[in-house]
């Protein structure tokens, strides 16, 4: 039976079925069409059967993923939820051993903990009024500036310079209170005021 | 459908008198004969849970923690149950409740971590882990048969994972677990007229997910219809 025929002819679609069925099955109530078409009356039988095959489909699914032995597991743990439901919590205590360690619960511990920090601060104390012998206490040594005079520095620096060394330190020093080796910049250096001249014409007065 | 069947109404009243025993030797402190009786109310309730939890879910491991949450905080609750209303109406509310949580938390999760194979969740569970052989041996099916009903569930599966959640859920409410429009009415909150539309649609997008299956239909009405696949 075409399409085309079943709606010239006046006969139930599948969307009619879907909502007879769901009518149905609460109301109880039936098109009137269905007892007068047996072929509508024999599609809605198939269409039935369809609808309660995928629920009979699903049924059998989920007894699959739960078995007798699943669900007499799950009633045991339910029981067991249940019984420690009415339980009071309880406590657990905390490890000996490790309280021990922890807390030090014995008094001869605890004076001889305060005997030791009061013998300490009380030595700190009597160590700032007393000046204690020794040299634990005395001030470390001052560092005095010693002038020195040419002779002298030229003699130590004469002791450290080692002795294959190419670079005499008087030259290199003396090299830069000397003019200018180039000659056109004399003029140049002349005009310019240099610190040490000042400084040694200062002495010179 | 319909109706309530008179099994359903003596399950219920059993039900109801459990509950009630519970109740009144939890007030009374006799706490391990409450447990004893609450056990017959979860040994009564425990597969039809899993199912719901399961179809959910899509996971056996995760259904099997929501179930067992639930049957603890309906014990610690049961106080404030209130016997007019059918223990396994009240209690599947909570099954639910649990549930939506989870895939909430999930979904959150699942939002700062990579997927692993391009899948969210696992779409058929443990089960299509194990053995068709052991399937075989359970059922009496030959291999073949085993391998396409374990297909065929993998594909209603994933047409299912498809439906919108509200949808799914009043589908698997109604159709799989039996119940009527009023019944899911009351466990998922919603008006018994918006129960009928979803499921209508329901079945009306999963016909169309589930095209290859529409015995007798109509060959006009099976073109442009999309197979699934799993």
């Amino acid at each position: 039976m075409s399409l085309l025929d079943r709606l010239t002819r006046g006969h139930l679609t599948d969307r009619q079925f879907a909502e007879l069925w769901a009518t149905s099955q609460s109301t109880g109530v039936t098109h009137p069409h269905l007892d007068a078409c047996a072929d509508c009356r024999r599609r809605f039988e198939a269409f039935d059967r369809w609808v309660n095959g995928i629920g009979d489909e699903l049924r059998t699914e989920a007894d699959d993923a739960f078995p007798a032995e699943r669900l007499t597991v799950q009633q045991a743990q339910i029981a067991r939820r249940l019984e420690t439901l009415e339980r009071p919590a309880r406590v657990l205590a905390f490890p000996r051993a490790a309280r021990a360690v922890i807390s030090g619960n014995s008094h001869v511990r605890r004076w001889v903990t305060v005997a030791a920090a009061a013998g300490l601060i009380a030595g700190v104390g009597l160590g700032q009024v007393f000046q204690l012998p020794g040299s634990l206490l005395k001030p470390p040594a001052a560092v005095t500036a010693v002038a020195l005079t040419q002779p002298q520095t030229q003699k130590i620096a004469k002791e450290l310079r080692p002795e294959n060394s190419s670079i005499n330190d008087e030259e290199l020093l003396s090299d830069a209170f000397t003019r200018s080796r180039v000659t056109t910049l004399n003029a140049l250096d002349d005009m310019t005021p240099h610190a040490r001249d000042l400084a040694l014409t200062r002495r010179g007065k | 459908m319909s109706g309530t069947s008179p099994a359903l109404v003596a399950a219920r009243e059993a039900d109801a008198a459990a509950a009630s025993a519970v109740k009144a030797l939890q007030a009374a402190g006799q706490l391990e004969e409450a447990r004893e009786r609450y056990a017959e109310l979860v040994a009564r309730h425990q597969r039809r849970a899993a199912r719901i939890a399961y179809h959910y879910l899509r996971d056996a491991a995760e259904a099997d923690e929501a179930v067992q949450d639930a049957f603890v905080k309906a014990y610690q609750h049961l106080a404030s149950f209130r016997e007019e209303l059918p223990f396994d109406v009240w209690f599947t509310r909570i099954l639910i409740n649990g549930c939506l949580d989870r895939i909430k938390a999930r979904t959150r999760r699942e939002r700062w971590l990579l997927p692993m194979s391009g899948k969210s969740a696992p779409v058929d569970g443990s089960s299509a882990e194990r053995d068709v052989t052991d399937r075989v041996a359970a059922g009496g099916q030959s291999p073949e048969q085993a391998l396409l009903g374990r297909e065929r569930r993998q594909q209603i599966a994933a047409a299912l994972s498809k439906l919108p959640e509200r949808q799914r859920s009043v589908f698997v409410l109604s159709h799989v677990e039996g119940r009527t429009s009023r019944e899911v009415s009351a466990l998922t909150g919603l008006n018994e007229s918006t129960v009928r539309v979803h499921l209508f649609r329901a079945i009306r997008k999963l016909r169309g997910l589930l095209a290859d299956d529409t015995v007798d239909a109509a060959p006009g009405e099976l073109k442009g219809k999309r197979r699934v696949t799993s």
